[in-house]
């Protein structure tokens, strides 16, 4: 696949702060990953430097081939960006929202029209598109926000948060359009806190904590890297448990019956699935018949790696 | 992209009650009030009475009645004795009172002028001096060559004949203009805070748009809602107000065009010192009506103790209304008599332009 989004080392300090100290992630195109992270852990400065509107201190962007800092013109008409906030003009309607940002983005003429008229379609909003936005409703609101960030068709699109405070049907439009880019192979950045959503979305997800990206993978190697409640081993014979449970006992809690293991890693999980392989291959005549894990998901990998300390500031 | 924010601006002004009202309905409220409270020239009865009092029966009295009528700007008003002139001095029925005393006699018994002595200065010297000198002339008669000129009024070269007949919407209007004029500085502000609360700032600044051009496409649309505010109160001043241009209506517009260009500048400078847009339109509308009352917007800076008159000039309000006075009231004022006062603009808007464009933050 074609790389479509280069971030690589990006800094920002405001002051002492630190607000990203180290930021480094490609997105190809079709691909949506997923940047995770408590409030303040850098998320907004980060895709703030990928979309030019926050000056990086060190590292650069390459957004379709086009270097932000070489040629940002190049670069940011190939980005969409859909922040958090609903930026909008409240008083202005749909279609003149439309028509401004979309000759923000050079659109002119029949093309604009053009543009308008099918984002006002895939917002659903094509019959209320004289309404100032104001009489919108908040999923209204937010599908307007993001359509504004793809009206110029980009290479790339930045999601922040885009589901934020929308009802279940105005949020299932959202992903479903968020889908859709990804199936005409638009490459997306999707940030959230919604981990069910990026979950299902999100090809991989980078986990941003204090500036710093802290873990990378797609759900299945975060998971069974950071946080797999529990492990269901089936070997081959009695024998092969037990020297395999005292291959464990360092790593995890583990529950010998007969020649099942039921295991509970104290850290990752991958320590102890290459324990457990070790173990197999240097018992003659053992065999791993099965390895399940159970009860792990994106919001323990979450929390094994942020922790639960109340994060309440914004970066 | 600057026509498509000139084109956002307008239809955001349009929608918006509030602005409209401030920028275009009330300096109409303000030029009427202020109209009809500062009347001179040939608005109304212009005459203004002096209670007189004399013993029944004492010709000084009536030749001091007969003085007054025949003076222009003054009427005189009978009154029952000397008791009511005072009363209706007291009581601002009268501007002064004259009572004659039955045994006038210049020295000894002088006429008593009834005047609030605790009115400024540049109010009640005029008219003390004017009553006095006709009060001398009706009792003791001219003296020997009076009857040739004496004292010959003229405007000195580098000064232009003013119009004859001026009104006061010839004060009012360009003083409510520059007022209001100025408020567009609020709006450039609070426009510049409500784009970055609401994240339309962070999304334009994503955009393949310069950062320059992003703010030049944010001021323009202000100017041009200036200059057709300024347009349209001068031509409402002119049509409904009678208000005339005496000098160069060229003059005129570039007074107008530098006016609106500070007040936008100005309006950079309070967007770059951030606030919200409570804080702004809390401070800023004081900061702007401070400015107006100090550059002479709502009380002429003419009738303004010394001290006062200079200190207008600490704001550009004072340089634009001196403008104004003369290319509305002077005849023959064109560009270069009022090169001075359009120098002191252009000086003002370039303090404001770099003090805005070096605090300004895009990434605030």
């Amino acid at each position: 696949m074609t790389t479509a989004l280069v971030a690589h080392g990006l800094a920002k300090r405001y002051g002492a702060r630190i607000a990203v100290a180290e930021a480094s992630f490609e997105v190809a195109a079709g691909e949506i990953v997923g940047l995770l992270g408590p409030n303040g852990a850098g998320k907004t400065t980060t895709i703030s430097m990928i979309a030019g509107v926050v000056t990086a201190d060190a590292g650069h962007v390459e957004i379709a081939g086009h270097d932000l800092a070489r040629a940002p013109g190049a670069a940011r008409a190939a980005l969409g960006l859909v922040p958090q906030e609903l930026a909008l003009y409240e008083e202005l309607s749909a279609r003149q929202n439309l028509r401004y940002f979309g000759r923000l983005y050079g659109l002119r003429g029949a093309d604009l029209d053009a543009r308008c008229a099918w984002a006002l379609e895939a917002a659903g909003l094509a019959d209320r598109a004289r309404e100032p936005v104001q009489r919108f409703s908040g999923g209204m609101k937010r599908r307007l926000n993001l359509v504004i960030g793809l009206l110029h068709r980009p290479t790339v699109v930045i999601l922040d948060e885009p589901t934020v405070g929308v009802d279940p049907q105005s949020r299932a439009h959202l992903l479903a359009t968020v889908a859709a880019l990804r199936d005409d192979g638009m490459a997306v950045v999707y940030t959230s806190h919604y981990m069910e959503e990026v979950a299902a979305l999100c090809g991989r997800i980078a986990i941003m904590d204090e500036g710093t990206i802290v873990a990378r993978g797609t759900v299945d190697e975060l998971v069974a890297a950071h946080a797999s409640g529990a492990v269901e081993i089936e070997l081959s014979d009695a024998t092969a448990a037990a020297a395999c449970a005292a291959a464990l006992r360092e790593l995890a809690e583990v529950t010998v019956d007969g020649a099942g293991l039921r295991v509970r890693p104290r850290g990752a999980l991958a320590p102890v699935v290459a324990a457990v392989e070790a173990t197999v291959a240097a018992t003659p005549g053992a065999t791993l018949r099965a390895l399940s894990t159970h009860g792990g998901d994106l919001e323990a990998v979450f929390l094994a790696l942020t922790g639960h300390r109340l994060r309440d500031g914004a970066a | 992209m600057i026509g498509a924010a000139l084109g956002k601006e307008l239809a955001l002004l349009a929608r918006d009650r509030g602005t409209v009202i401030s920028l275009f309905a009330l300096p109409i409220v303000f030029i009427v009030v202020f109209g009809s409270m500062f009347k001179f020239g040939p608005d109304g009865d212009a005459r203004r009475p002096v209670a007189v009092w004399a013993a029944p029966g004492d010709p000084r009295g009536a030749a001091v009645v007969t003085a007054l009528d025949d003076a222009p700007g003054f009427r005189a008003v009978p009154a029952a004795d000397a008791a009511a002139v005072r009363a209706q001095v007291a009581a601002e029925d009268a501007v002064a009172g004259l009572i004659v005393p039955p045994d006038f006699a210049p020295g000894a018994h002088p006429v008593e002028l009834a005047i609030d002595l605790g009115q400024p200065l540049a109010v009640r010297a005029p008219l003390q001096g004017a009553l006095t000198a006709l009060v001398g002339r009706a009792l003791l008669g001219a003296p020997p060559g009076a009857e040739l000129a004496v004292v010959e009024a003229r405007t000195p070269p580098g000064l232009s004949r003013p119009l004859d007949d001026i009104t006061s919407f010839q004060v009012t209007v360009p003083g409510n203009a520059v007022l209001f004029g100025f408020f567009i500085a609020l709006s450039v502000a609070m426009a510049f805070a409500e784009e970055r609360r609401s994240g339309a700032w962070r999304r334009s600044l994503a955009a393949p748009v310069r950062r320059r051009t992003l703010l030049l496409a944010k001021l323009v649309p202000f100017f041009v809602i200036g200059l057709g505010q300024l347009g349209f109160l001068f031509g409402l001043g002119a049509l409904a107000f009678g208000m005339r241009v005496a000098g160069s209506p060229l003059a005129l517009v570039a007074l107008s065009v530098l006016v609106v260009a500070c007040a936008v500048a100005l309006g950079l400078a309070f967007a770059s010192l951030g606030g919200s847009e409570k804080q702004l339109g809390g401070v800023g509308s004081v900061v702007l009506l401070v400015m107006g009352l100090l550059g002479g917007c709502m009380l002429p800076r003419l009738v303004m103790p010394p001290l006062m008159q200079q200190l207008g000039l600490a704001v550009p309000h004072g340089w634009a209304l001196d403008g104004y006075y003369a290319v509305l009231v002077r005849q023959g004022t064109g560009i270069v008599e009022i090169a001075p006062q359009l120098g002191g603009l252009a000086a003002f808007t370039t303090l404001f332009a770099l003090f805005g464009a070096w605090r300004f933050r895009f990434e605030r």
